[in-house]
């Protein structure tokens, strides 16, 4: 954070400003695999690669019930500090 | 390079030569060692240096290649057969010299075993002449010499090869000879002189013109010479050879030749020179060298007849003699010699043998860069690697251009048009001198330290300038290039290659702009807020930096340190100014605004909570002040208490709004307390007054936050009036003010406690009302107990159901307050 | 850059260039579809979009103040 800024005032010139912005901040990260993880974003690189903080994770499973209705099961997970590999991050939202 | 010797006087050669040789021609690599050697000699300087250069009789320039008329005779019917590897002279000549090798090594093995054998028989008829065969071959060069108008054409003509002028050759070869002789030597030399009547006085003691043949036919001589001859060995001819040099293979062709009118040589029977001491036939000569040898010397003696016609009558009386001249094979055709003929051929062989000593030693280097050819080649690579990455040396294009060699030659073509038509080569080489480092400064012994230094000078600072340009290179996050066929861009690690090269021409504020209208203040706020935090985050790690790089306190006499001192505070100054800036504190407060002040926003994030203590380390009383007459006067929209109470239903704030206040119990509070307990009392009757004027007080009060601050005041006014700093119309303020918060708050002293009594921490309330209790009169004590004395009961009730230490601490947080009006729980029990 | 030829006239980054601050919608390649106002977009694709609802299989099933959308995912950005 330290000497890549040099806009200051503006805020998003360009996307990764926008996750910049984040640092330290809850942000919500959609990854492929219909996963998802809420958590502080400790820090980042121009891969997306994260470093998350008291990270929940929600993983969406489609099932089949008894009637062969798909139904969509949510399993949550929680992680004191999670690496996550860039390629697979689809979204980060920073959660105001 | 020795056409850095050019005699300009003779245009008519320089003419032809200029027009095939280019800067680099130079088919000789001990040329210029050559040359040097010879003007060191001119100038007296006495060095013992042979040259095969110096043996060059200029023969091969006089080859008349046109004229073919002889090549049956030489070569036999050429339409008939393939013409074979026979012109292969080097390829030939490097196989021989195996031969030569051996046949030397054997009959070295041999001579000593049998010096009287038949070879001596038919040598004998032939060393009969060997004074003047002495001589001969030294003269079949230097006919000309003796009409002095063919001197410089000569002269010229060698100079093609790299050879020195022959003019100097005859001092040279004098003075060589000088050096290395002992005393009889010399004696035999004197008689040999007198007993050779030449006409070029001087050249007849040109030792170099005896060559190859007579080279290998040294062993018989072993026990006179001097030095460096038992040790010549095969590699040595192959060193000569892979060398590649002309003027000693001609040379030697040229020798055999000599013998050759005899009418007894048949073309292919020439091979004496090759001839083992006991098989003195040619029969018995390897086939290699049958091939090797007949080529070079059929041609030659065919075609320079023609030419040599005008000399025919020296000519004619040299080559007879000088036939006989390679066949001293055997030691014991010297002993057929006269005293001082032999003394003379020693002579001769000694320095022949110390020249290709020379020569060898020499050789070992050839066709290497010098060091300065390597240093001149790495400055061309280092001077490119910066111009590619990105040029530091932008600003001083002359320097650059100086270094580049290509630039200097072209600049002396264009900007000195050549005064001398026939010596354009000059400057080109005086420029490539310059630009390598002044080789010309080498005369005479090789000192290349000098210019050596030069080299590495300049070489660190073209080292110098490329690291510069490699550390300002990580600067430019992608290396695009940019070619005529378009655009290459090159990825990191930490620039991946980009899909796109997207400019952006609104520099992000011409992008805020367009879509400003149609934005939603608070989301934009929410991004502007973010930013304006980093902001101040970035200013805190430069005033951080200076921090550490304060110079020490200077001394009064040191003017010096104090300026420095005085820049340093002016940038810390300027720095804090900026840290100011950025906290917005001081952007108006608009009434009744949706919009949180922006102060107010930037504490409502973890990271500006968090950058409050490292802001205070830098502000001055004044700004701190100010911070925290901000904080009061926006005390109910602060994120920590606005948002503190909890949802109906729920006993406590939720998670994310605890850790908010925790964060800022931690963070902010502690700030605030260390100013606010050194802050004069009119400025906390001030504060008070602000929190009651402006604020919703009974909302304040049912925060954790809101409390802290007024136990903040409340204690800090307790303090002063214990210390009697006081005056009694400050006091009297402070009554007053202090009156109407107590009268505001009376309604709600009970329901200021978080939730239930289970809830748990509830000690920052009992201290508010332990500070409250302290400052308040007996009445309001009074009403004060009356106010919470249910909670007090419900405490001391429900402690007794908890563990003793946690009892113990729920009653310490009561006895806080009941010590503060003068009671105690113990009463109550 | 400027290719005055095509009827267009403009090369994919000038026309990115261009939406800056317009509604957008974003197709990811696993159909996933996001709208919103473009806020920014760099040379990876990568795309900031403010005020963004995402939409799977035509509902709308998010909100997001601000979304960050790694560029390796966009299947098209079109001008709405």
């Amino acid at each position: 954070m330290a000497d890549t800024e040099d806009v200051g005032s503006s805020s998003v010139s360009e996307p990764l400003d926008l996750v910049r912005l984040s640092l330290d901040e809850i942000v919500f990260v959609k990854l492929r695999g219909d996963r998802e993880l809420k958590g502080r974003l400790h820090a980042y690189d121009s891969h997306c690669n994260l470093v998350l903080g008291d990270v929940e994770e929600t993983i969406y499973v489609v099932e089949d019930d008894e009637n062969d209705q798909e139904i969509i099961r949510t399993i949550k997970k929680q992680e004191e500090m999670l690496f996550v590999r860039g390629d697979s991050v689809v979204l980060i939202s920073p959660q105001a | 390079m020795s056409f850095f010797g050019f005699d300009t006087a003779l245009p008519r050669d320089r003419a032809s030569q200029g027009g095939n040789r280019g800067i680099f021609d130079t088919p000789d690599p001990f040329a210029e060692v050559a040359r040097a050697k010879a003007q060191a000699h001119h100038a007296g300087d006495d060095d013992d240096v042979l040259d095969f250069e110096d043996t060059y009789d200029g023969l091969g320039d006089r080859l008349n290649d046109d004229q073919d008329a002889f090549n049956e005779d030489t070569f036999g019917d050429v339409e008939t057969g393939p013409v074979g590897k026979d012109f292969d002279f080097f390829g030939k000549t490097a196989q021989v010299a195996d031969v030569i090798g051996e046949e030397q090594v054997r009959y070295n093995l041999k001579a000593p075993r049998d010096p009287v054998t038949a070879p001596a028989s038919e040598t004998k008829t032939t060393t009969g002449a060997s004074s003047t065969v002495l001589q001969q071959p030294k003269r079949t060069g230097y006919e000309k010499y003796n009409e002095p108008g063919y001197i410089p054409d000569l002269q010229a003509k060698s100079s093609v090869w790299g050879l020195p002028k022959k003019s100097e050759l005859a001092p040279l070869a004098l003075s060589q000879a000088r050096k290395m002789m002992s005393l009889e030597e010399v004696e035999a030399q004197l008689r040999g002189q007198g007993a050779a009547p030449m006409p070029g006085g001087p050249q007849m003691a040109l030792p170099p013109h005896v060559s190859e043949p007579p080279h290998l036919q040294r062993p018989p001589h072993v026990h006179g010479l001097p030095e460096g001859f038992q040790q010549l060995p095969p590699e040595f001819l192959q060193a000569q050879f892979a060398r590649g040099v002309p003027p000693q293979m001609l040379h030697s062709q040229t020798m055999g030749p000599e013998p050759f009118p005899h009418p007894a040589h048949a073309p292919n029977l020439p091979l004496h020179p090759l001839q083992t001491p006991n098989s003195p036939a040619p029969h018995p000569v390897p086939p290699p060298q049958h091939q090797a040898v007949p080529p070079p010397r059929g041609p030659h003696p065919q075609q320079q007849h023609p030419q040599q016609q005008p000399q025919q009558h020296v000519q004619q009386h040299s080559r007879g003699p000088s036939a006989q001249l390679p066949l001293i094979t055997n030691p014991q055709q010297l002993m057929n010699l006269t005293e001082e003929q032999r003394v003379a051929y020693l002579l001769e062989d000694a320095k022949r043998a110390k020249r290709n000593h020379k020569i060898f030693l020499l050789s070992k280097g050839n066709g290497l860069m010098t060091p300065q050819d390597k240093n001149f080649i790495t400055r061309i690579q280092l001077q490119q690697l910066v111009a590619a990455a990105g040029n530091v040396a932008d600003n001083d294009s002359e320097a650059v251009l100086a270094e580049d060699f290509y630039y200097q030659v072209y600049s002396q073509i264009r900007g000195a048009p050549r005064q001398h038509p026939h010596q354009p080569l000059g400057h080109f080489a005086q420029t490539y001198l310059l630009q390598t480092g002044n080789r010309i400064g080498g005369h005479g012994s090789r000192k290349h330290n000098q210019s050596a230094d030069n080299h590495m000078q300049r070489m660190q600072q073209q080292v110098q300038r490329a690291v510069e340009a490699a550390k300002a290179k990580p600067k430019n996050k992608q290396l695009i290039i940019e070619g005529s066929l378009g655009k290459i861009s090159f990825g990191n690690a930490k620039a991946p290659k980009p899909s796109l090269n997207i400019k952006r021409p609104e520099s992000s504020e011409g992008g805020k702009a367009t879509k400003k209208p149609h934005t939603d203040l608070s989301l934009s706020d929410h991004k502007s807020i973010l930013s304006n935090i980093e902001g101040v985050y970035n200013t805190l790690m430069e005033l951080e930096d200076l921090e550490r790089t304060m110079p020490p306190p200077p001394s009064e006499d040191d003017s010096e340190a104090i300026q420095k001192h005085l820049e340093w505070r002016q940038k810390v100054r300027a720095l804090n100014q900026k840290l100011w800036q950025g906290l917005k504190v001081m952007e108006p407060i608009v009434p009744n605004s949706t919009t949180p002040h922006p102060f107010i926003a930037f504490l409502s994030y973890p990271k500006g909570k968090k950058a409050i203590p490292r802001i205070f380390r830098h502000i001055d009383q004044e700004q701190r002040v100010t911070i925290l007459t901000m904080i009061v006067v926006h005390l109910d929209t602060l994120d920590v208490v606005r948002r503190a109470h909890p949802v109906p239903g729920e006993t406590q704030p939720a998670l994310p709004v605890r850790e908010a206040i925790d964060l800022f119990s931690q963070a902010v509070m502690p700030s605030l307390l260390g100013y606010v307990s050194e802050a004069p009392f009119n400025i906390i009757i001030g504060l008070l007054g602000l929190v009651i004027a402006q604020t919703h007080v009974q909302f304040v009060a049912r925060t954790r936050i809101g409390l802290g601050i007024l136990t903040m005041l409340l204690s800090r006014a307790e303090i002063v009036k214990e210390a009697g700093q006081a005056s009694e119309r400050d006091w009297q303020q402070w009554v007053e003010k202090f009156n109407v918060l107590f009268d505001t708050l009376e309604p709600i002293f009970s329901d200021i406690f978080p939730g239930s009594i289970n809830t748990g921490d509830d000690m920052y309330v009992w201290q508010f009302l332990a500070a409250t209790g302290i400052g308040a009169s007996p009445e309001q004590q009074q009403r004060l107990v009356i106010a919470v004395k249910d909670r007090v009961m419900e405490t001391v009730t429900h402690s007794k159901t908890l563990p003793a230490d946690m009892a113990s601490q729920r009653l310490g947080n009561v006895n806080l307050f009941m010590r503060a009006i003068g009671l105690d729980v113990e009463l109550l029990g | 850059m400027e290719n005055g030829a095509s009827s267009e006239g403009k090369d994919p980054s000038a026309f990115l260039g261009e939406i800056i601050g317009a509604p957008v919608t974003v197709k990811l390649n696993s159909g996933v579809v996001y709208k919103g106002e473009l806020q920014s977009v760099d040379g990876y694709m990568n795309i900031a979009l403010e005020k963004s609802q995402e939409y799977v299989s035509g509902q709308l099933t998010r909100s997001y103040g601000d979304a960050f959308i790694r560029g390796n995912n966009v299947l098209y950005i079109a001008a709405n």
